[in-house]
């Protein structure tokens, strides 16, 4: 389903740090599908700083390369002061905190933001639509009813990995 | 496996392996009987709760016995070979998993030369940990899966560890972990890579659990699964390492992976 990418050049793509780990090293199949979905969409993967944190590091040059390459950017996004955002963060965090069978200040702040940068993210702008991308589970439960409780479905897409590059084939992982 | 092997998982502790193994270190059977009870005690960064200091009997007249520790020291040993050399640990593992196999299988499966491939197989079958079949040509290797549990460290070692800690050989994530965090971070990331792909905890959780950076977790969490995606289906100790999510976890489904082991050899 390589090419069948569910969204279009004019929409934000908000990704997740977990996604350039999710498709392993540049030399791995499922990043060169990756990175060539994000191409043919014309799109560039957008990083909030506070969601990838500090790069450095060899664990951090598969994201040093993405952005060398161009199809990757770190943006400043906004920390979410609107209503809704603030509000969409805190119904993440108490969805993540119910899945993963925690108590809410045990989840982690950044799990729970990028449904809040999101919204904050429509409220600020002008655009078609923000695609979020993140390929940890239990966040994406969270973000996916953040924004649905807060009624942004028409212009928050939230997707996984395997909505992009569909389900790993089994040619990219070596098992021993 | 999860459906035949895990329900048969405690027959384990008193026929198969103990039988099959004589004295050999196949099985280290202290502490065994007792850690199923203590499931609901790990902890989510892949510890199990210890009792601080463990009680006094835990070790008595029996346990210390010179004999029996001359025989589990020898037992230690050899464990410790593997945990020491990852290389070999590969090896066993394969064995373990794809067995009965010939070395030229060996070789080709895990890009070893031939004088390499039989080093290693003469090492495993001198520490017992492999068993040769020289009846037929070429000859058949076997190896039983290993376990040592001890609840007061806390200690898990299954065959999905040793596979974690052989993908370092192949994967330079594991290898970068490895170097600068151990094996003992290592086992714990395994457990929390297991718990976050069965959807009970977030990637930066076991970050701050293990206490990692988050991009670290991230990519230790994606590297172990080629060990969590075969261990479920093959390793029969794997539910001593995930008593609570041993069949939940989204993994890649082997049978769409090609090199992947039989699924027969999981029944045995």
């Amino acid at each position: 389903m390589g090419n069948d990418i569910p969204f279009a050049a004019d929409q934000d793509v908000l990704v997740d740090a977990n996604i350039f780990y999710a498709i392993g090293r540049p030399s791995n199949p499922q990043y060169r599908r990756f990175r060539s979905a994000i191409q043919n969409a014309g799109v560039i993967c957008k990083l909030p700083q506070r969601v990838i944190g500090e790069l450095g590091g060899a664990n951090t040059d598969r994201v040093q390369a993405a952005l060398n390459e161009g199809w990757a950017t770190i943006i400043e996004a906004p920390s979410p002061t609107d209503g809704d955002a603030v509000a969409g963060s805190d119904i993440a965090r108490r969805t993540i905190a119910n899945e993963t069978e925690q108590v809410e200040h045990e989840v982690e702040k950044t799990d729970a933001i990028l449904a809040g940068l999101a919204i904050q993210y429509v409220r600020d702008r002008e655009t078609t639509g923000v695609v979020v991308l993140t390929d940890d589970k239990p966040a994406k439960k969270g973000i996916e009813k953040a924004v649905r409780a807060q009624g942004y479905t028409d212009s928050i897409a939230v997707y996984g990995l395997a909505d992009i590059i569909g389900d790993d084939p089994g040619d990219s992982m070596r098992l021993i | 496996m999860t459906g035949a092997a895990t329900s048969s998982l405690y027959h384990y502790s008193d026929i198969p392996v103990a039988d099959n193994c004589g004295d050999s270190l196949k099985f280290m059977d202290y502490e065994l009987t007792s850690m199923p009870s203590d499931h609901n005690h790990v902890r989510p960064d892949g510890g199990i709760d210890a009792l601080d200091p463990p009680p006094m009997d835990v070790m008595d007249e029996e346990t210390l016995k010179p004999e029996t520790l001359a025989q589990n020291a020898a037992r230690l040993e050899t464990i410790v070979q593997l945990l020491n050399h990852p290389a070999l640990a590969r090896v066993y593992v394969y064995v373990c998993y794809w067995g009965p196999v010939a070395p030229p299988e060996i070789m080709d499966a895990l890009d070893l030369s031939k004088s390499t491939t039989y080093e290693y197989v003469d090492q495993l079958v001198d520490l017992g940990l492999v068993d040769r079949d020289d009846s037929t040509r070429p000859q058949q290797l076997t190896a039983d899966p290993v376990i040592i549990v001890e609840q007061y460290v806390p200690i898990v070692i299954t065959p999905t560890v040793l596979h974690a800690l052989a993908l370092q050989e192949v994967d330079e994530d594991v290898e970068y972990f490895m170097d600068r965090y151990g094996i003992g971070k290592l086992i714990a990331a395994l457990r929390g890579a297991g718990l976050h792909f069965a959807g009970k905890t977030t990637q930066r959780m076991v970050a701050t659990d293990i206490d990692v950076r988050e991009t670290e977790a991230m990519m230790i969490i994606y590297a172990l699964k080629p060990a969590l995606a075969v261990g479920q289906e093959h390793d029969p100790f794997f539910e001593y390492l995930f008593p609570d999510v041993h069949d939940t976890m989204d993994l890649p489904d082997l049978d769409e992976i090609s090199g992947a082991p039989a699924r027969t050899s999981a029944d045995r």
